[in-house]
């Protein structure tokens, strides 16, 4: 079962981070925005984890922690309180209200983890669905592997395509397979993150000895033209002209 | 205890601000002197202030433009400058980030005897403008860059029982 860890920061950023920090583990993140809306998300979903900012509007999360203690069904949930005070008695003041823990600000997400897995175990995500697997962008059609992007490529997916890219390239060595289609026909918007993401594919292809085509419908052609780094960059309309012309 | 005069407001300041670029945003920075004022006052930018209140009054506020404050964004959410949704999340940013240097700040003060409160960041955007405040023992101003931008930090500050 996931570990429910809530959230409680009136910092959308700050939560962001926890989020991200927590995403490579079986957790199930809650967020709040105050202590009032952490104590009612803490007293709905039991969670196993509270990661707890102190300076908050509307209810503090010292205040909420205060609550939390003097409430028995709450009061045995291990807190981490985050602080952007490192002074002495802001310190003294946390480890003296109970906390298992507590992180100053500025942290890392890596850093926070490393605090939780001294209060308990953490357990890596199980086994990802079909469409998280690595390597859920490529296909191969006889000697030919496709690169097929999604709809939309935002700079999480770039990055994913371009992890799993440098394994599909060590695979492609080891076969040998010489030859990549970059289908990108599927793409509903233009935008930079495509755009350094065709531009990684060629160059990486090109330092492995890959030949590389890209698809693209007549639309999108036009608008790699308008961006310096694409313009040299002929495409062709489908998987079967891109293979042909290999 | 030390007099107000000589607490060593840029040191404290500066130092939180390295910091916390560097750790949450991966981009270090280096002392610009004098500081750049006119490219972080002139076209849009933006401004986020943390006030203090306590043996000592006073606020610090960091400067940058809007282009910054959005690289400073997409940094710090692990996303490119296209992917920023809002301006609301660039404001976010902003004010957690002077929050952090605000929180440092208050925490030396803190430790050399100047008992304090932080207030919650606010953030101010615009075009071309300043601010100026009066009456303060303390009014400094320290500048900071990386590569491409600059940023200024002002810090106002005064003992509170004058």
């Amino acid at each position: 079962m996931a570990l429910k860890v809530l959230t409680v920061d009136d910092s959308k950023t700050i939560r962001m981070i926890v989020k991200k920090a927590f995403q490579n583990y079986n957790v199930e993140i809650t967020e709040a925005e105050n202590g009032v809306e952490g104590l009612a998300a803490a007293a709905k979903i039991k969670p196993g984890l509270i990661i707890l900012d102190i300076t908050m509007p509307v209810m503090t999360g010292t205040e909420m922690l205060e609550r939390l203690k003097g409430d028995a069904d709450l009061k045995n949930i291990p807190v981490i309180m985050l602080t952007a005070e490192s002074g002495q008695d802001n310190v003294l003041n946390i480890v003296k209200q109970g906390v298992k823990d507590y992180m100053v600000k500025p942290f890392k997400g890596e850093d926070l983890i490393e605090r939780v897995r001294k209060i308990m175990p953490l357990e890596a995500k199980a086994e990802e669905a079909d469409d998280k697997k690595p390597g859920r962008f490529f296909t191969q059609v006889e000697d030919v592997v496709v690169l097929t992007l999604p709809a939309k490529v935002l700079r999480p997916v770039a990055v994913e395509v371009e992890g799993s890219l440098q394994a599909k390239i060590k695979e492609m060595a080891a076969a040998p397979l010489k030859k990549m289609v970059l289908d990108m026909g599927g793409v509903s918007e233009t935008n930079v993150s495509l755009i350094k993401l065709i531009i990684t594919v060629f160059q990486d292809c090109q330092k492995a000895n890959i030949a590389v085509k890209l698809v693209a419908n007549a639309k999108q052609g036009e608008e790699l033209k308008g961006f310096q780094e694409t313009s040299q960059i002929t495409a062709v309309h489908s998987i079967e002209e891109a293979r042909a012309a290999m | 205890m030390i007099g107000i005069q000589e607490v060593d407001l840029k040191g404290f300041v500066t130092k939180a601000v390295q910091g916390v670029f560097k750790t949450m945003l991966s981009v270090p920075l280096e002392l610009e002197d004098p500081p750049n004022i006119e490219s972080v006052t002139t076209g849009k930018h933006i401004v986020g202030t943390v006030g203090f209140a306590g043996a000592v009054m006073g606020n610090v506020s960091i400067f940058v433009s809007r282009e910054f404050a959005r690289e400073m964004t997409a940094a710090m959410l692990g996303m490119t400058v296209d992917d920023i949704g809002s301006d609301e999340e660039v404001h976010d940013v902003i004010g957690e980030v002077c929050n952090m240097v605000g929180g440092d700040l208050k925490s030396r003060l803190c430790d050399a005897g100047f008992s304090c409160s932080l207030s919650i960041p606010s953030v101010t955007f615009g075009e071309n403008f300043r601010t100026e405040s009066k009456g303060w023992d303390r009014h400094e101003r320290y500048g900071v860059r990386n590569s491409h931008h600059s940023a200024l930090m002002e810090v106002y500050i005064k003992a509170a029982n004058q």
